[in-house]
């Protein structure tokens, strides 16, 4: 059972990759019906069911493990120090 | 910034509100922006200090109330590549012909890195992914940090960036690529063999 359509098809009508597809799953800029569309090709598709496992992990070990750098606490007071410095009030 | 020729004309405490309601929260995401373009806390410190003072200054350029995150990360990027690249003397390396190649290629679904598996990923305790995202070229670099640490949509990045949108897809799809390289690199560093799911 095909799907009637491949909702990742673009105006120019040119098929998508798998990689492509992916890459749009894996970063949440998918419609609904592409999700859908995914879901049904990721269990037919064996390299697009473990690259998604693996693609998600490498984006949720990004997000926990090199966002941890929080400004110095001085930073805001310098700037604002800044500013008043630069607007004669 | 074609959309922003409209200037506004805030009062002082109007500007005063935007600039402590809706660009100060930024600053610990701006700050870590900052790190990991040029790797040095202290020159972050100043790209971050800078940054917030011209968006002070062209406070009337910036809508209220729109997306000030992106707006931001703009100027910051552009602040990056016009004063700190260039003491740098880093040439970028991205080749911008190739970006779109990846469409038209007959191996794109050829596995990159079979050996980098799930499993090994769980052992890397921060060190390895952050020095595997700090080895990449400042442009791939930069798409991931967008991406995959700050959240960007596409069409933010592509503003952010001044690239259309297909070269983020491109840039952001061949940067991954050689992030699980690094990663491979590592995992096998580490000792892991090729072991079944
Ligand atoms: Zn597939």
């Amino acid at each position: 059972m095909t799907p009637p359509n491949n909702p990742f098809i673009q105006a120019d009508g040119k098929k998508p990759t798998c990689m492509e597809m992916l890459q749009v799953i894996i970063d949440g800029e998918a419609t609904n019906e592409q999700q859908e569309y995914f879901k049904n090709h990721m269990d037919r598709c064996l390299p697009c069911f473990k690259s998604y496992d693996l693609d998600m992990a490498i984006k949720r070990l990004l997000k926990t493990k090199c966002c941890g750098s929080d400004a110095p606490t001085d930073l805001v007071e310098q700037i604002k120090m800044q500013i008043s410095q630069n607007t004669p009030s | 910034m074609e959309e922003t020729i409209t200037r506004n004309n805030y009062s002082e405490k109007e500007k005063n509100d935007i600039f402590n309601g809706e660009f100060l929260p930024h600053i610990n995401s701006m700050y870590n922006f900052g790190f990991r373009l040029t790797l040095d806390r202290d020159d972050a410190k100043d790209l971050v200090q800078d940054t917030y003072l011209k968006a002070y200054r062209f406070i009337e350029s910036f809508q209220k109330g729109t997306n000030a995150k992106a707006w931001l990360f703009r100027i910051l990027k552009n602040s990056f590549i016009n004063d700190y690249r260039k003491k740098t003397k880093e040439p970028s390396k991205v080749d911008y012909q190739e970006v779109e190649t990846y469409y038209n290629s007959e191996d794109v679904n050829r596995q990159i890195t079979p050996d980098l598996r799930v499993e090994s990923l769980k052992d890397m305790i921060g060190d390895e992914i952050s020095n595997a995202l700090n080895s990449l070229d400042v442009d791939f670099r930069t798409v991931i940090i967008l991406c995959d640490l700050e959240g960007f949509k596409y069409e933010e990045m592509a503003k952010i960036l001044d690239i259309p949108i297909g070269t983020v897809r491109s840039r952001l799809h061949r940067a991954r690529n050689l992030l699980k390289e690094k990663l491979s690199e590592y995992a096998k560093s580490m000792g892991y063999k090729n072991t079944e799911l």
